[in-house]
């Protein structure tokens, strides 16, 4: 489930070990949110860096929440992946010896993010999606998941519907890759795509899959300020610099050391506090800070971060060039999802997950830039390679009338209701109370309020509303399912943010702003229950780094 | 900045199939900054006004392709396309499909003829098994060689150049700009084996159907400017075929006509690309043109100033053309 990169990757490794793949989309392969990722792809192949300060930098980023067994294989993988991505044909940025450039990245020890400019997952997307087609799979393109099919434990396939006739189909499978990628859109100040709506997690959520760690949301610090497109970490690796409104540097105060490169929830809740304190400028779009390129000079400015100028001009009017670029920070990536172990196996038999739907955990509390472009490629083809195994001796699956008509009985209830509620207003509705309520800095009576606000958004959703009443490519029933995906989510992100009376990475309570490792150094789960999630709690694996204090 | 707000008239191809026998505009009005981009106005009118209006969107920022459509009848993106522009153009803005495919429901197209052309220039690496790649680790490149691929990385296979070609219009069967331009990233990445099989293939009904119009180039979001790209395979071609398939030798004899005599020599030009044989094919097609035009069959005197046009050509000739 899901065509971007974790998924092709999953269905290449598939293919190759001789399995029999279908790969169901709601968007065209390389229409996929993966191809927005823009700075890079972390692998220590610079000679002075080593396989050992990847693993440690992202222990050290992940606030010591990350499985260290699952990051020490991850990091690994690292240089045989982009190796290979390399040899699939992907079109990287260059040194001028020959080799793969590497840029800076924030909280990484060397420059180790190899990039293609500043549009390195288009890169990527394209090679995979080139090197897939010579495969024989079959693609259901613009098809909508509404439900994976649970039965005694185990998978038996997935529901789901042909945007273009709006006919439902069952899909039969022994195992199932859910990689159906982020689900950003819970808040509206989001650099995600509005496609990125976590049907694959509220999906399996709904089916018994437990999910990890749902309260730890990164806030990138680099939103363009009006439209929240995503300006990315690269623009400071290639030497960007942070400036409020008295003209200040004033990363210094907050990470001495790396200043702008400190880790993004470090910048993020830096540049929260300089507005807040007053430090900020102040516009139609509310407060902001400045990032400054000008002194890179334009030939470093319009080769290496070309789409961050044509961004720039196009969305914000502004020549990065000449002009500070007007920034702040805003959702970014979920570093929870489907619980998964370091092979990508869930809790039901023959449902796998990878890439950001996935929570395996990488990046525990935060994740570091250009990791996550790694993440979809080395779990992809574990859980390629997994879920061709388990097929290989799983009994076959059975799909009974009475689960598509399940599936499709309250979607038809939406459309032939007369009134009720509509979907957009509920999004906004929900936007508005995560961004408010659920956000970078949170405390006890802001989430208790948020939970109560999601509660009654969702109490509304079941009496929703779809006013279009084609067969053909009904968006509007598309956005009815989306929204009861995304409530079904926010719901556990409030509560595990609630039950953590903590501060670790991105989480910040600031009636709790210490890190508590006696208590905390724990992975959150969430299961459906009668009455909302039902939180239970997992041990970080640790190998080797103790936890210490994060300085940058 | 925000500006003052403008009263802004959308008139939106409307179509559903299910229910419509043929296609209808719709005018939706709202009040909106003239920064606004359209892909924004168009889901405030989802939200606000009518639900059932259809449309493919997705990133927001032009990076996925999902939201090309015609504005004033131009191809673009709709998340990059300001509305003030536009208004202050024509008025109001005009929202259609893309053109040369099908529409399924009012803007959404099939992209199926377009994803087809580019599945057939097979675009994947094609290696040779007696040149393997470097074992566990990249494979060497420079940064010349990295700039051979010019723009054509940056490529979102958006479509709106296939809706914006002529060529793909009267010929379903022409690649059409992306794919020739994805064709000419292969040809130049130093990784592939099959730079000459390539162009050798793509010749017959293929790059010559091109005319040159550069209006997908215009209609680019990403500055590919595919039909610069087509003109370098165009060079490339002649270079591996010596200049003896059909379309080359049309496009070399309009070259060698022009640097004679400053003009166009019509019939010779048959000639030269059809041959004899091919001439007495095209005669019927001769005649006609004949009773319209009797001086076509005359060879034109040279013009004025040929000088000056031959050191053009020897200019040309003996330089690099200009990036």
């Amino acid at each position: 489930m899901g065509a971007g990169l974790s998924g092709q990757r999953a269905a290449l490794a598939a293919v190759l070990a001789g399995r029999d793949v279908a790969v169901v989309s709601k968007l065209h392969p390389l229409r996929s949110h993966s191809g927005a990722a823009q700075g890079g792809i972390n692998a220590a192949l610079g000679p002075e860096d080593s396989v050992d300060t990847h693993i440690y930098d992202t222990v050290k980023g992940s606030d010591y929440l990350g499985d260290q067994d699952a990051i020490e294989y991850f990091c690994r993988e690292a240089g045989p992946t982009v190796i290979e991505m390399e040899h699939f044909g992907t079109i990287f940025s260059r040194s001028p010896d020959g080799t793969l450039a590497r840029r800076a990245f924030g909280g990484a020890g060397f420059p180790r993010t190899i990039h293609a400019a500043d549009r390195t997952g288009l890169a990527l997307l394209q090679a995979l999606w080139e090197r897939l087609g010579t495969e024989r799979f079959t693609l259901y393109e613009e098809w909508d998941l509404t439900k994976l099919v649970v039965r005694d434990g185990r998978v038996h396939g997935i529901i789901a519907f042909d945007r273009k006739t709006g006919e439902f189909e069952e899909i039969a499978a022994k195992s199932v890759v859910m990689a159906t990628g982020p689900f950003g859109r819970l808040y509206g100040r989001t650099t995600n795509a509005h496609s990125c709506t976590g049907d694959g997690v509220a999906v399996a959520y709904e089916a018994g899959v437990y999910l990890k760690d749902m309260e730890f949301v990164q806030f990138h610090p680099t939103l363009l300020l009006e439209s929240g497109i995503l300006i990315t970490e690269g623009a400071r690796g290639e030497g960007g610099i942070l400036r409020n409104a008295k003209g200040e540097r004033f990363m210094s105060k907050y990470a001495p050391h790396v200043l702008e490169l400190a880790s993004r929830d470090v910048v993020s809740r830096a540049i929260v506090t300089e507005v807040a304190e007053g430090r900020g400028y102040s516009g139609p779009w509310g407060g902001y800070v400045h990032l400054e390129l000008m002194h890179l000079g334009r030939e470093k400015v319009e080769s290496r971060l070309q789409e961050i100028v044509d961004f720039s001009r196009s969305f914000a009017g502004i020549d990065p060039v000449t002009e500070p670029i007007p920034v702040y920070p805003g959702q970014h990536y979920m570093m929870g999802g489907i619980s998964t172990n370091g092979q990508t196996e869930t809790n039901i038999a023959g449902l796998f997950a990878a890439g950001e739907c996935a929570c395996v955990s990488i990046h525990g509390a935060n994740r570091l830039g250009a990791n996550s472009l790694l993440e979809t490629l080395v779990y992809g083809k574990v859980a390629g390679v997994a879920a061709a195994k388990y097929a290989e001796t799983a009994p076959q699956p059975e799909m009974h009338a009475a689960d598509l008509d399940a599936a499709v009985a309250p979607l038809r209830a939406w459309s032939s209701r007369k009134d009720g509620e509509d979907p957009a207003t509920l999004r906004v509705d929900m936007q508005k109370t995560m961004e408010q309520y659920v956000g970078i800095y949170r405390n006890e009576a802001d989430l208790l309020e948020g939970l109560k606000r999601i509660r009654a958004v969702k109490a509304r959703f079941a009496n929703i509303h779809v006013v279009d009443q084609s067969k053909v490519y009904n968006v509007n029933l598309t956005d009815a399912l989306e929204i009861g995906h995304m409530l079904t989510l926010a719901e556990t992100v409030v509560v595990g943010a609630y039950a953590r009376t903590e501060s670790r990475g991105a989480h910040f309570r600031t009636d709790y702003p210490k890190r508590d490792d006696a208590h905390w150094m724990r992975h959150t789960l969430a299961l459906k229950g009668p009455q909302g999630p039902v939180l239970s709690y997992s041990p970080v694996s640790y190998t080797r780094w103790d936890p210490k204090e994060r300085v940058y | 900045m925000p500006g003052d707000l403008v009263s802004a008239q959308f008139d939106v191809y409307r179509f559903d199939p299910a229910k419509d026998a043929k296609p209808h505009f719709q005018t939706y009005t709202l009040k909106l900054a003239p920064h606004t981009p359209l892909l924004s106005a168009l889901l405030q009118i989802r939200a606000e006004q009518d639900p059932t209006l259809t449309l493919r969107y997705s990133c927001r920022s032009a990076i996925c392709g999902s939201c090309a459509m015609r504005v004033n009848s131009k191809s673009r993106l709709a998340c990059e396309t300001q509305i003030g522009p536009e208004i202050a153009e024509n008025g109001r803005i005009v929202v259609e499909p893309m053109r040369n495919q099908a529409v399924l429901r009012d803007l959404v197209v099939d992209q199926e003829p377009f994803w087809r052309q580019y599945d057939l220039i097979q675009p994947h690496l094609i290696l040779d098994p007696k040149k393997p790649m470097p074992e566990g680790r990249e494979t060497s490149m420079t940064t010349e060689e990295v700039e051979r691929f010019k723009e054509t990385p940056r490529c979102i296979a958006c479509a709106a150049c296939y809706s914006a070609c002529p060529a793909v219009s009267v010929d379903p069967g022409f690649p059409g700009p992306m794919a020739l331009a994805k064709l000419y990233r292969f040809v130049v990445d130093p990784r592939d084996t099959a730079h000459q099989d390539r162009l050798l293939r793509i010749q017959p009904g293929g790059l010559w159907t091109c005319l040159r119009c550069h209006l997908c180039t215009e209609a680019c979001p990403k500055d590919v400017r595919p039909s610069e790209r087509i003109r370098d395979l165009k060079e490339m071609a002649i270079a591996v075929q010596g200049g003896t398939e059909r379309g080359s030798k049309h496009a070399i004899g309009f070259k060698n006509n022009i640097r004679d005599r400053g003009l166009l020599s019509e019939a010779a030009l048959v000639r030269q690309t059809s041959g004899v044989a091919g001439m007495i094919g095209q005669l019927g097609q001769g005649v006609r043109i004949y009773r319209k035009k009797p001086e076509i069959l005359k060879k034109p005197h040279p013009i004025e100033g040929l000088d000056e046009v031959r050191k053009i050509y020897d200019a040309l000739d003996t330089k690099e053309a200009p990036p």
